[in-house]
């Protein structure tokens, strides 16, 4: 059931993998973040038409799984003569759908922050957008941040997915390893090891961050 | 809302410009062949120390060297194999897939690279079944939607008892299920369980003789006439290592054994 | 396209549907209960404890459920633990949304202020009424949309059971699709399918998030009085 020195000769092509999930993930994250930044504010809107269009978004993208999204967007776009190289196609998929996701954590955010706070920066000068970036963003950010280190963690782990658009990520490296030389539980556990060591160092970074805040706020 | 339509109607037109070119001339002016496949169907490919390795590699670089073009595989879960080759994501599927008519409708298949006729592998230490008609009465899988599973249905009409048919969608977690006795047996083509019966002696072993229809193992390009010359120069490439005997060396170092195949596609009955 | 290669496997397609909200709703109601357990026990156990159930939330949280079902599946039968498809679907789904809730619950709880609870053991109610009634209420208002947020993840990681062959709806509509080479099709109907499911989800969320917040901005609802007719029969 286990070959370490299999398992020490294969290690190079996971590492590759774990980095295929590793980089597309953060594109994802970061291009996620904007679009969810985007749509929040849409949904916060005080325009009905904005807002319905912010729920829309949200429903849809929320509402149909990663990987039918992925593959709409790698085989049925070339359809429509939109043909994306396959990284383009996996980092869109992520974006979209994590921006979604970390729409409604940050909306839930915003909506704990006192009316009160926004009238006051107003009342000092700030505009529109100094008021989101300079006070309502860093908060709602510090409010919601077990929330959104679970998205985050979420979205490494959603990006196994991305191996049906031909990318090698660490669970495909896994699985075609397992595959090719039966040892199956060798290599599921060492692909679950080395998304602990990612995923787990996350968490304690997050977990610092969340006791500083706290100490700030003391 | 006009945009739109404007933006579908451009793509239609671009889509039947596309469909107008010759995938063979695309390959050539590229000096790529691209080969949609998927690393975990010993012995046509798998991972070998990381590397891919296995029949398909071998034949593709023979052909590739005829054609005076690289071979660039890419590697995808099965489900999304043939929808990327309709997508254009490559010219053609390695697999290899058992020619069937239903098949035969939607792509062209090149000439058979393999014998791939139906077989049953079990447990090493299962003594209760010697022939495949020992199922009478178990637990047996198959691959999903697969030429296999046909085969196997088929078969187990014949038999006095009825067999539980479980239908996996990754014919590795059958295999898996095998070792974990919810199986009594799994049905795939003969190359595949040889190899893996020889790579795991004390795990599994194949029982013979084999069963269903006479069938064959080939690759694919798109249907229609756009792969037709890239289907033909595959063949006239195919055809010369069936008559100077590479293929059959080739069959004898990854498959085991040299068979004889026809020099067209024939599908299962 | 051709959609008559769906209503000729309604049958089938239907019952994948259902498999596919049965176990999305077992997954969840396990994954809550379970969830709610943890949170709970993690605010009132000892130091040991808290460290052995944060090592399992950890460890859970890090790695797709895709893996871990995979090791309960077929990792089990080697430790004696020989589940049926079904049977490990459910409780891996439970296993890996416990995790997930019972931090959105951890969340819930640490934001409310101090103060209210020690506020509350002076008004002399039992723990577990500060628990059931000045807790759970507040937080939920703060996390439903973070729980309904999740449940529609956890929705979405039902496709995974097709691995392990529970006949659900992306296991049938992918056979469909293979079958009929009608993969454009399929495809347009898994995206229909499971947005009806999350839609429903997220209305149910909606409702959820309105009734929750008039409980608080109400307080404690008052007694409703009886009106005479009531009162007369």
């Amino acid at each position: 059931m286990f070959d370490p020195g299999l398992l020490i000769q294969s290690l190079p092509l996971l590492l590759a993998g774990l980095w295929n999930t590793v980089w597309l993930s953060a594109g994802g994250l970061l291009a996620g973040f904007v679009i969810g930044v985007g749509v929040c504010s849409l949904k916060l809107s005080e325009r009905t038409v904005l807002r319905r269009l912010g729920g829309a978004y949200v429903s849809v993208f929320r509402g149909i799984p990663l990987l039918i999204q992925l593959l709409f967007i790698y085989y049925l776009l070339p359809r429509l003569g939109l043909d994306v190289p396959a990284w383009v196609a996996a980092m869109a998929g992520l974006a979209l759908c994590c921006g979604a996701y970390l729409s409604e954590i940050l909306r839930g955010g915003f909506l704990t922050l006192p009316p009160g706070q926004v009238e006051a920066a107003r009342l000092l000068g700030l505009g529109g957008r100094d008021i989101l970036v300079r006070i309502k963003l860093p908060q709602a950010l510090r409010a919601t941040l077990p929330a959104l280190l679970n998205e985050v963690i979420l979205l490494i782990k959603a990006s196994s997915l991305i191996s049906a658009v031909g990318l090698a990520e660490l669970t495909r490296t896994a699985q075609n390893l397992a595959a090719s030389t039966f040892l199956q539980l060798q290599f599921y556990l060492a692909a679950a090891v080395l998304y602990c060591v990612v995923n787990i160092s996350l968490a304690l970074l997050a977990g610092r961050l969340e006791r500083r805040f706290e100490a700030g706020r003391a | 809302m006009k945009m739109m339509m404007a933006v579908g109607v451009l793509a239609m037109l671009s889509a039947s410009v596309m469909a107008q070119a010759d995938t063979l001339d695309d390959v050539k002016e590229r000096g790529v062949l691209r080969v949609g496949t998927e690393m975990q169907f010993a012995p046509f490919d798998y991972l070998e120390n990381g590397q891919q390795s296995g029949f398909n590699k071998a034949v593709f670089e023979e052909v590739g060297k005829a054609l005076g073009v690289e071979v660039g595989f890419v590697d995808l879960p099965w489900a999304s194999v043939l929808p990327g080759l309709e997508a254009d994501k490559y010219d053609m599927v390695a697999g290899p897939l058992i020619i069937t008519q239903e098949r035969m409708e939607r792509y062209r298949f090149t000439a058979p690279v393999a014998e791939s006729s139906v077989a049953l592998l079990t447990r090493a230490s299962d003594d209760s079944i010697h022939a495949p008609s020992d199922i009478a009465g178990k637990v047996a899988g198959g691959g999903k939607a697969s030429a296999q599973l046909a085969a196997l249905e088929s078969y187990v009409e014949t038999l006095d008892e009825p067999v539980e048919i479980r239908e996996y969608v990754d014919n590795n977690q059958a295999y898996a299920d095998l070792a974990a006795r919810r199986l009594d047996a799994v049905a795939n083509s003969l190359p595949n369980i040889a190899y893996i019966a020889k790579q795991r002696p004390s795990l599994f072993k194949v029982v013979t003789p084999s069963f269903g229809p006479q069938s064959w193992f080939a690759y694919i390009g798109r249907g229609g006439d756009e792969s037709a010359s890239l289907i033909d120069a595959f063949n006239a490439a195919l055809a010369e290592m069936r008559e100077d005997g590479r293929l059959a060396q080739l069959q004898e170092t990854w498959i085991g054994q040299a068979m004889d195949v026809p020099d067209h596609p024939v599908p299962a009955e | 396209m051709d959609f008559s290669v769906l209503t000729e496997h309604a049958g089938e397609i239907g019952s994948g549907f259902l498999m596919t909200l049965w176990t999305w709703i077992g997954g969840v109601a396990l994954a809550l209960a379970a969830g709610l357990v943890i949170a709970v026990i993690q605010l009132s156990a000892g130091p040991w404890i808290r460290g052995a159930l944060r090592c399992y939330i950890e460890v859970i949280r890090a790695t797709p459920f895709l893996v871990q079902l995979f090791l309960l599946y077929y990792g089990g039968p080697s430790f004696g633990l020989s589940l049926s498809p079904m049977a490990a679907g459910l409780i891996g789904l439970g296993l890996y949304g416990s995790v997930y809730f019972a931090e959105i619950f951890r969340t819930g709880f640490t934001s409310i202020p101090q103060g209210q609870i020690e506020a509350a053991q002076m008004l002399g109610l039992t723990s577990r009424q500060i628990v059931c009634r000045v807790q759970i209420p507040q937080m939920l208002v703060l996390i439903l949309p973070a729980l309904v947020n999740f449940t529609t993840i956890l929705g979405k990681e039902t496709p995974v059971l097709s691995i392990i062959t529970v006949p659900e709806l992306t296991f049938v509509l992918t056979g469909v699709g293979a079958e009929t080479f009608a993969y454009v099709e399929t495809l347009l109907a898994l995206c229909v399918g499971y947005f009806i499911l999350a839609e429903l989800c997220s209305r149910l969320g909606q409702w959820l998030e309105r009734r929750a917040s008039l409980y608080l901005t109400q307080g404690v609802r008052t007694p409703r009085t009886l009106k005479p007719q009531e009162t007369a029969a």
